[in-house]
């Protein structure tokens, strides 16, 4: 890997020639790699009993205002800043972003969402790919949780993938995620699932770059029906989903 | 000078002279007040006011806790103006601080408007943080943190109420800033953290689906220090048939905080629900043991 394509630069296609470095965030963002990703659900699955997720349009709609207004903001700034802590080895201010990715959620299923992606990232990440600097912060945050984004970030960063691929890796990945959750919810054929991911390609893009400048301190969500949906979800009756 | 530019009138050239905006005088208010408990009475240890905030403490029937009231006494805050409150509990105090009306945000000529509240709650202390709502004029800018720091065994209530817009007059809050975040910090870690942003285009945000879907107040309540279990029970119980599509509720239990959001188009509605909430978890003694009233602060029925 040389340190040329380390870089912030937008411009994914060209940047991301290191073949290992995309073979890396291939791995790790596939469904197969064992994070539970598919058990949660953002809160859709509540969005889909209440009514206001029932078709492609009203999902698309739904995944974009998430992108926008809720996760998409909060996680971008989060993954970037420690994606930009792993480049220095600040060991410091990635426990100072776990702990804040731990607390940054809007009801208990959405910080077990993350958590639990966090955590399991990490550890399959540090047995499978090993790096002891991943090690030495698993030390430092000890029996503390680390959000999904930061665990993440940190592991693309130690790697030199460049972090705008890493971001539109990491939407594309939650997006997918998200439709694959609704198409079985609403439910919702196969084709119309990848139309919907294929119009989430705009709001991906832009969230990513978006998230190249944010500053974690001064990010901020409107996404309250997000939250609300989470929620009510705890006391939904019958679920397919963990949150 | 200023005089001059203010009657220079929209058609004529007064950007030569110095902005009469600037020379306008901004306040830089605020309020501390420490609270202590002994022999199951809480007294007032530390206070210090700075225009324009003024704490008044209305008297309380006798055994009740104390009551303090904030005062905004320039009538609200507007660009480039400050206040912060710093409350702090210790030694088994139990204390309850509101403010005396709905907190004004207006139009601003492009300044934020800050507002800091650093709450500290002792160990064994009880502190209620309940101000009434802050209304957002279009074109306010407000950035505004609440920080709170729990001690072992501290017991807290803090809420807010925002109203978008001056919702009676068909107002909507559709331009400005609206930078909230709130802090909860336990005695070994942080607990909670929440930041609500809207700035540019704050009517579609507000109007979509998954950010506010129409709604024009919002309000969210937490509450630190109880058994979490129970406590949650409590709300999910009280919330159970409440709520349609014009007013959603919502808890939750997030590192041993409950979390509770209202959403609502309809202002006093909200309002009203976020009340009975408060006066049923202040009645729940079988979580919290504290002897308060089943009432809310008189200024909230005025």
């Amino acid at each position: 890997m040389t340190m040329t394509m380390i870089t912030d630069s937008t411009d994914i296609v060209t940047t991301i020639e290191d073949k290992a470095g995309l073979y890396r965030l291939l791995s790790w963002l596939s469904p197969a790699y064992p994070v539970g990703a598919f058990s949660y659900s953002h809160g859709i699955e509540y969005a889909v009993e209440a009514g206001l997720v029932r078709d492609r349009a009203t999902l698309t709609d739904w995944i974009a205002g998430i992108l926008r207004q809720g996760a998409g903001v909060s996680d971008g700034a989060l993954l970037a800043a420690a994606w930009r802590a792993a480049r220095t080895s600040d060991v410091v201010a990635l426990c100072d972003l776990s702990a804040l990715s731990a607390a940054w959620r809007g009801g208990s299923e959405l910080a077990l969402e993350s958590a639990g992606q966090g955590r399991a990232f990490l550890a399959i990440t540090r047995s499978a790919w090993p790096d002891p600097f991943l090690d030495e912060l698993a030390l430092a945050i000890g029996e503390a949780e680390i959000g999904y984004p930061v665990a993440f970030g940190l592991a693309a960063g130690r790697t030199g993938i460049p972090l705008h691929a890493t971001l539109v890796g990491y939407f594309q990945a939650f997006a997918a995620n998200l439709v694959s959750a609704a198409v079985r919810l609403i439910p919702l054929g196969q084709t119309d699932g990848q139309r919907c991911q294929r119009a989430l390609l705009a709001e991906v893009l832009a969230i990513a770059d978006q998230a190249l400048a944010a500053d974690p301190a001064e990010a901020g969500t409107a996404a309250p029906m997000v939250d609300w949906t989470s929620m009510r979800h705890e006391t939904q009756y019958t679920r397919l989903f963990r949150s | 000078m200023s005089q001059m530019a203010i009657s220079a009138g929209p058609g004529r050239a007064a950007c030569d002279l110095p902005s009469p905006v600037a020379a306008l005088q901004r306040c830089d208010g605020g309020v501390e007040a420490g609270f202590s408990g002994a022999d199951g009475v809480t007294r007032l240890t530390h206070l210090f006011q700075r225009n324009p905030g003024r704490l008044l403490f209305p008297t309380v029937s006798p055994g009740l806790p104390p009551e303090a009231v904030l005062v905004t006494v320039a009538g609200g805050l507007t660009g480039g103006d400050r206040m912060s409150v710093r409350l702090e509990a210790k030694h088994a105090a139990v204390a309850c601080v509101t403010t005396q009306a709905a907190e004004k945000i207006y139009r601003s000529d492009g300044v934020d408007t800050s507002v800091l509240v650093d709450l500290r709650v002792g160990a064994g202390t009880a502190l209620e943080w309940m101000p009434q709502e802050t209304i957002l004029f279009d074109g306010a800018r407000l950035r505004r943190e609440t920080r709170i720091s729990l001690a072992p065994g501290a017991r807290l209530l803090a809420g807010e109420i925002t109203i978008y817009g001056r919702t009676a007059r068909g107002e909507r809050f559709g331009g400005g800033l609206l930078f909230d975040r709130w802090r909860v910090q336990g005695p070994d870690r942080l607990l909670w953290y929440d930041a609500t942003r809207l700035d540019g285009d704050i009517g579609a945000k507000m109007a979509h689906p998954a950010g506010y879907a129409g709604a024009r107040a919002s309000a969210t309540l937490l509450c630190g220090g109880l058994p979490g279990q129970p406590a949650l029970a409590l709300s999910r119980e009280w919330l159970a048939g409440r709520g349609d599509a014009s007013l959603r509720l919502g808890c939750s239990l997030v590192n041993g905080l409950l979390v509770l959001r209202w959403l609502s188009a309809d202002a006093a509605r909200l309002r009203a629900s976020f009340v009975e909430f408060w006066l049923q978890l202040r009645a729940a003694r079988h979580l919290h043991s504290l002897l308060l009233p089943d009432t809310p602060p008189r200024v909230w029925n005025c």
